[in-house]
């Protein structure tokens, strides 16, 4: 739930309750100033009875106004004046109705009278209807202008908060240039896109630094790597060496062809992510795989794998270096992990170029498949080469994908 | 020949000169930059092997050197960074041939080989090693007087070996330099063993001497021995 539909919620129920409380106290503060106003009006009226039977020593008429009374002999002279609810009958309007009434004792020629004045609360009622009424279609008014005021005027409050939240969504590390936000009214925001500002060009920092590192840790890597290499071109040509050193310098040779590989793959992912290759030209597909079929023609043969191609002519504008890399990736990958007398496909159309290749049975994990250091339980490879393809299609806007049919494992590039 | 080595690795450096010195070959070396135009400005070489990175300044700087003395010495320049990087790219520079680090030696052989070849294309457009005559600019050999047709890789293979002539080469030295270091392969090299079988039968069908011996399980040597 959005926090202006929160707000809303704890603001309209707030009203209510705070407007429902205030109309049952308006209701019975209105019924008690009306009833004692009844009251001194009963009081008042008693008084003229009282006024009337000590001039002319006699009960007064029945009708001396609207107002009901019932005069009553009682024995006793010990009556106190008492008010009380009642219910009497309305002739006129012929129907019982809530009364106030007042009871009290008047003294006539050494006799004791009861007399009782009865008020209709027709008129009260009638008022506490109205004002219920007033009350009830200021609640609703209320209500919506409140409803109103939070989803329009919060909106707007709120709208620099949005625009810095999309600012932050949108936010790529490797794109360079800072986040922008809106300055506005609000403190609260302004402190929050102040916060944003300051934590995004840190980040932005360290991953300079963070860059820079790799990209200069494995160059000077490189060197190290040379020595050895040449060293081991120099031990060889020692004749004195037994055929046991031989295989000790052999898998020296491996261990250290592999991490020269691993290093420039490193170096290359880093290149491609921060987007350092631009030397875009255009390139015929078809006679680059054609070229590359052919250097990798011994490879083939050695497993005997038969390659069955179906290309079209497709040019794309990329850099020649990323694309012999890709292919590179992705013939030693099809051949790799292919099996003895195993095939390859490849297809080339305009819009996409399919890899498939024969090899395990089972499906790989997609999700895992193009991450980094994700490879098989036999394979020699650095486990970047499939990373690599993904980064450099990444990098040209190119879909690529794996799904596994039949026994074929497919690699499909969507330009 | 008469080669000037500028790294400033000390043991690399010495390697090198080891490698590269033999019969017919003169190999000075040097591990800075002011001590390269030094020698520079005092003699001439054939080639020059430079190492971009100098502790006192940038390879580049040799060139800028050389373009304006007018010398024509053939420069192969040695760095960490490939071709990816804009500071080496396109060898507008003035430079030869470029190699990245780290290299095989036998693979640094035959691009100074090549290098030096191209340079003086026009007196030398033939190679020859005892029985086998190379025309290099139509690519065919000759044993004697027989022609041989070799494949592209096998006519590589062949002057590979030549310009690395008395020395063992590892497998994967061969592998990278027929197939490419960016090719992720298995360490299983075996396929090279029909590659060099195939060459090896086409020589000695033509009455060639067979120079090409196996050395234990790590390499090949070419050798007239």
């Amino acid at each position: 739930m959005k926090l202006s539909s929160h707000y809303n919620k704890a603001s309209i129920i707030v009203s209510v309750l705070v407007l429902f409380a205030a109309a049952i106290i308006y209701y019975f503060a209105i019924h008690k100033i009306a009833r004692n106003q009844l009251d001194s009006e009963l009081s008042e009226e008693i008084g003229e009875r009282i006024d009337y039977v000590n001039r002319y020593g006699k009960i007064p008429k029945k009708d001396f106004d609207e107002s009901l009374t019932e005069y009553s002999k009682i024995p006793t002279a010990d009556f106190p004046t008492r008010f009380f609810d009642t219910v009497y009958y309305n002739t006129r309007e012929k129907t019982n109705e809530n009364g106030r009434a007042i009871a009290a004792l008047i003294k006539l020629n050494g006799e004791n009278y009861k007399v009782i004045i009865t008020e209709s609360y027709a008129s009260i009622d009638d008022l506490t209807q109205v004002i219920t009424l007033i009350t009830l279609v200021l609640t609703i008014i209320l209500l919506f202008v409140l409803f109103i005021t939070n989803k329009y005027v919060l909106k707007g409050l709120w709208r620099p908060f949005y625009h810095t939240l999309h600012e932050l969504k949108t936010f790529n590390i490797s794109v360079p240039g800072n986040i922008k936000t809106q300055t506005n009214k609000v403190d609260e925001f302004n402190e929050l896109n102040a916060a944003v500002q300051l934590m995004s060009a840190r980040v932005k920092k360290d991953y300079e630094h963070l860059k820079h590192f790799t990209e200069n840790a494995s160059h000077e890597m490189m060197t190290p790597l040379a020595v050895i290499t040449a060293k081991l071109d120099t031990l060889i040509q020692d004749e004195s060496l037994k055929p046991e050193h031989y295989d000790q310098i052999n898998d020296i040779y491996s261990a250290t062809g592999k991490l020269s590989r691993l290093n420039q793959s490193m170096l290359l992912l880093v290149k491609i992510e921060n987007n350092l290759i631009n030397d875009g030209e255009s390139i015929n597909l078809h006679s680059a795989i054609a070229q590359k079929l052919r250097q990798f023609q011994e490879l083939l043969l050695a497993r005997n794998i038969t390659v069955a191609e179906d290309l079209q002519d497709k040019n794309i504008f990329a850099s020649r270096s990323l694309i012999d890399v890709l292919l590179n990736n992705l013939f030693s990958n099809a051949i790799r992990h292919n099996i003895q007398n195993g095939k390859i496909t490849i297809t080339l159309t305009n819009d996409k170029l399919i890899f498939q290749n024969s090899g395990a049975a089972k499906p790989l994990d997609e999700s895992l498949l193009f991450e980094r250091f994700q490879k098989g339980q036999k394979s020699d490879g650095t486990g970047l080469g499939l990373t690599i393809v993904k980064n450099i299609c990444a990098l040209y806007n190119w879909q690529v994908s794996y799904t596994h049919t039949g026994l074929l494992h497919n690699f499909e590039i969507a330009f | 020949m008469k080669l000037l080595i500028v790294e400033d690795e000390d043991t690399l450096r010495d390697n090198i000169a080891s490698y590269f010195t033999e019969e017919g070959n003169v190999c000075e070396s040097c591990g800075t930059l002011d001590t390269a135009i030094e020698k520079l400005s005092g003699y001439n070489y054939d080639c020059i092997l430079l190492d971009i990175g100098l502790p006192d300044g940038d390879g580049f700087t040799v060139l800028d050197y050389l373009r304006e003395n007018n010398k024509n010495e053939a420069v192969l320049i040695i760095s960490a960074r490939n071709s990816l990087d804009d500071k080496i790219n396109g060898l507008n520079v003035g430079a030869d041939d470029y190699i990245t680090k780290p290299f095989h030696l036998a693979e640094l052989k035959a691009r100074v080989a090549a290098t030096y070849r191209r340079k003086t294309f026009n007196t030398n457009n033939k190679l020859i090693f005892n029985e086998i005559i190379i025309n290099l600019p139509g690519r065919t050999v000759n044993i004697n007087d027989t022609r041989i047709v070799l494949t592209r890789k096998e006519f590589d293979m062949l002057l590979y070996f030549i310009a690395n002539k008395g020395k063992v080469i590892s497998k994967n030295a061969i592998a990278e330099h027929m197939w490419g270091d960016e090719m992720d392969m298995h360490d299983n090299f075996d396929f090279i063993y029909t590659h060099i079988k195939n060459l090896r039968k086409k020589l000695i069908d033509a009455g060639c001497a067979d120079y090409l011996k196996s050395v234990y399980g790590i390499g090949y040597k070419f050798s007239a021995e």
